[in-house]
């Protein structure tokens, strides 16, 4: 098989991982060829808008393994291919000195056996950094099920590694993936997070979970997430909108993939790890699912109007996290600047806060821009739905607000 | 009388004639480097300054932030930033390191504004710049930035490719940075000739393994055209080999 061929193949079924990012990491090469950028470098952007940083490439789409949503299962006839380590690094070197990608990110279909697919994983950047001695960034996912001696030696040899979750509870693993437990995953992370270094995974590890492939609610999400962020400090949980790849009487039919659920995930997910926000806030048991037409941080001001309007001049810092269009940059900056002078509503722009969205929430020396009178939630939240910048797809068509 | 004052082009001697004009409460009407063309009205004037650490003193008055953030300014191609600085410098020797305090100042808000941009055209330029190989070793790049990149991409790629021989072209302002696997030397266009140029053989095929590498990792039922635009505008596409076609 020509190597272009084998390329197409083995990026075509590496690309629904959804991570991407290649920051988190200050290596550089002494004797050989690449560094990495601490803030991490987007390279291009493919047609689906995500950013392309790191060749993403599979070793092999061979799997032994049979998950039900997954393009590389067993059971698929697909076309199968298996890169050799030399390969890869011929590939990632000469992509890497043009200057068309950040690194590597290397996973693999299970091949053989766990400790068998590690092992060639490990091979295969071994030789990118003894050999080539090269220094860019490179992400590998670990394979659940292999030995920590293996664990630990690839450790030390990338910047980042990741163990994807894939279903948030046990009953989705089981119901989809029944090869895979999610006991496993929680060793590798247990494993990284207790040795973490400069020398062992420097860009900490991440994860990744489908959204819409089994019925979980958005709470149950969120809670699994907050649960890895604490007990295993990931840097990153990624989320990833379904995309049927497969037919099967176990999973979903869905048109389009919930892309806009997806995007709440992620808002919500920041208000977690930089707005002090807690999972409690933003949803509960009667109210389990993200509004799809409000985001997070404004569904959950709406809900507590009585704590607002904030006065810019004076709230404390934490509540001008908690101001819907002031970001942890502009409240940061408003939290300097009132110091030396009282701000306007001018000002305010000036610094960066989205007023189409906090004008609602906010007086500015004790000035309302709006008519006090107008202070009223339906009329707040059907302003700010019309705010939303992408218009609704079908995927909503099954959600609770719509049907019932 | 409109006094039109000139440096000699550098960052520092702009911050020098800067320091002098203040300390001699002269209040200029235009700073213009040597390329300035002069109109009937001006007057121009040549000042004769000593050098003098100002980099250092602007360190010590004002933080090392403060410097960072003019000499992205002084990138920039903003039309009137050499006066954005002047206005910027008063107002710090006033508020020292509180400067970035306040602004409510139109010209703190104005070097924060445009040192952002400059900034983030010099990020995204960082992942951007393709290089092709010539002549089996000698990579080779070319950019169109609006503001001036050249060096900082330089003292980037210094460190990353440091092995390689490496030349980025900014087809603009006719600027060549020629790095030969020790330091980088930034010359002028017309002293440098790229002639006897060879792409290397292997380039084509690398080139399509790119492109093919590049139209398979988008997923087709997320295409989303303005995203990709937002992150990656089409003033870049040109030197892009995965995009070129598209325009």
């Amino acid at each position: 098989m020509e190597l272009i061929e084998k390329l197409k193949i083995l990026a075509d079924s590496a690309k629904y991982d959804a991570s991407c990012s290649s920051s988190g990491s200050r290596n550089e090469s002494k004797n050989g060829i690449g560094a990495t950028a601490f803030s991490g470098i987007c390279h291009s952007f493919a047609s689906d808008g995500r950013c392309i940083s790191l060749l993403k490439i599979l070793m092999t789409n061979s799997c032994i393994f049979d998950c039900k949503y997954c393009l590389n299962r067993r059971s698929n006839s697909i076309k199968r291919a298996l890169f050799t380590p030399e390969e890869i690094c011929e590939i990632t070197l000469n992509f890497y000195r043009r200057n068309y990608i950040e690194g590597l990110f290397l996973s693999s279909g299970i091949l053989k056996s766990p400790d068998y697919t590690m092992e060639l994983l490990i091979k295969t950047i071994t030789l990118l950094r003894k050999k080539y001695h090269f220094g860019g960034y490179i992400h590998c996912k670990a394979i659940p099920g292999a030995s920590e001696k293996l664990l630990k030696e690839l450790g030390r040899l990338v910047d980042r590694l990741s163990a994807n979750i894939e279903l948030p509870t046990e009953n989705g693993l089981k119901l989809l993936a029944p090869n895979k437990e999610s006991k496993k995953i929680d060793k590798i992370m247990q494993y990284v997070k207790e040795n973490q270094s400069k020398r062992f995974v420097p860009a900490g590890q991440s994860t990744q979970m489908i959204i819409g492939a089994t019925k979980e609610t958005d709470l149950e999400i969120m809670n699994k997430s907050a649960a890895m962020y604490k007990n295993y400090h990931l840097k990153r949980v990624f989320y990833s909108a379904y995309i049927g790849v497969n037919h099967d009487s176990l999973l979903p039919t869905l048109e389009n993939p919930p892309l806009k659920r997806e995007n709440r995930l992620y808002q919500a997910d920041w208000l977690l790890r930089y707005y002090h926000f807690k999972v409690n806030d933003l949803l509960n048991e009667n109210n389990p699912n993200f509004n799809i037409l409000v985001d997070p941080k404004c569904d959950w001001a709406l809900r507590h109007l009585d704590e607002f309007p904030k006065e810019i001049n004076e709230c404390s810092y934490q509540d001008l996290l908690k101001i819907p269009g002031i970001g942890v940059t502009s409240a940061k900056r408003i939290f300097s600047s009132r110091k030396v002078f009282t701000l306007t509503f001018d000002d305010l722009k000036k610094m960066g806060v989205v007023l189409k969205r906090s004008k609602y929430f906010i007086t500015c020396n004790h000035k309302y821009l709006l008519d006090p009178s107008m202070y009223q939630k339906k009329f707040i939240e059907s302003n700010l739905i019309l705010e939303e910048k992408t218009p609704l797809k079908k995927e909503y068509e099954q959600l609770r607000l719509f049907n019932e | 009388m409109n006094n039109v004052y000139i440096y000699n082009d550098t960052f520092l001697s702009l911050l020098n004639l800067i320091d002098y004009l203040i300390l001699h409460h002269i209040k200029p009407y235009q700073i213009k480097n040597s390329q300035y063309q002069s109109t009937l009205l001006d007057n121009v004037v040549h000042l004769a300054i000593e050098e003098k650490d100002i980099a250092g003193k602007i360190v010590r008055e004002m933080g090392s932030y403060s410097l960072q953030q003019m000499y992205y300014v002084f990138l920039s191609n903003v039309e009137a930033k050499e006066l954005i600085l002047y206005y910027f410098y008063l107002n710090g020797l006033k508020y020292y390191r509180d400067i970035f305090k306040y602004r409510n100042l139109k010209c703190v808000d104005k070097v924060l504004k445009i040192a952002k941009l400059v900034q983030n055209e010099c990020h995204k330029y960082k992942g951007f710049v393709r290089f092709k190989e010539f002549n089996n070793h000698v990579l080779y790049a070319e950019i169109e930035p609006s503001s001036d990149c050249l060096e900082i991409l330089s003292i980037h790629f210094k460190r990353r490719l440091k092995n390689e021989y490496w030349i980025i072209k900014d087809v603009r302002r006719n600027l060549l940075s020629l790095y030969d696997k020790k330091e980088f030397h930034i010359v002028d266009g017309t002293t440098f000739s790229l002639d006897n140029i060879l792409e290397s053989r292997e380039e084509e095929k690398i080139e399509n393994l790119w492109k093919a590498f590049y139209q398979t990792i988008g997923i087709k039922e997320r295409k989303n055209d303005t995203c990709r635009r937002n992150f990656m505008p089409k003033k870049y596409w040109k030197y892009m080999l995965e995009v070129k076609s598209e325009l």
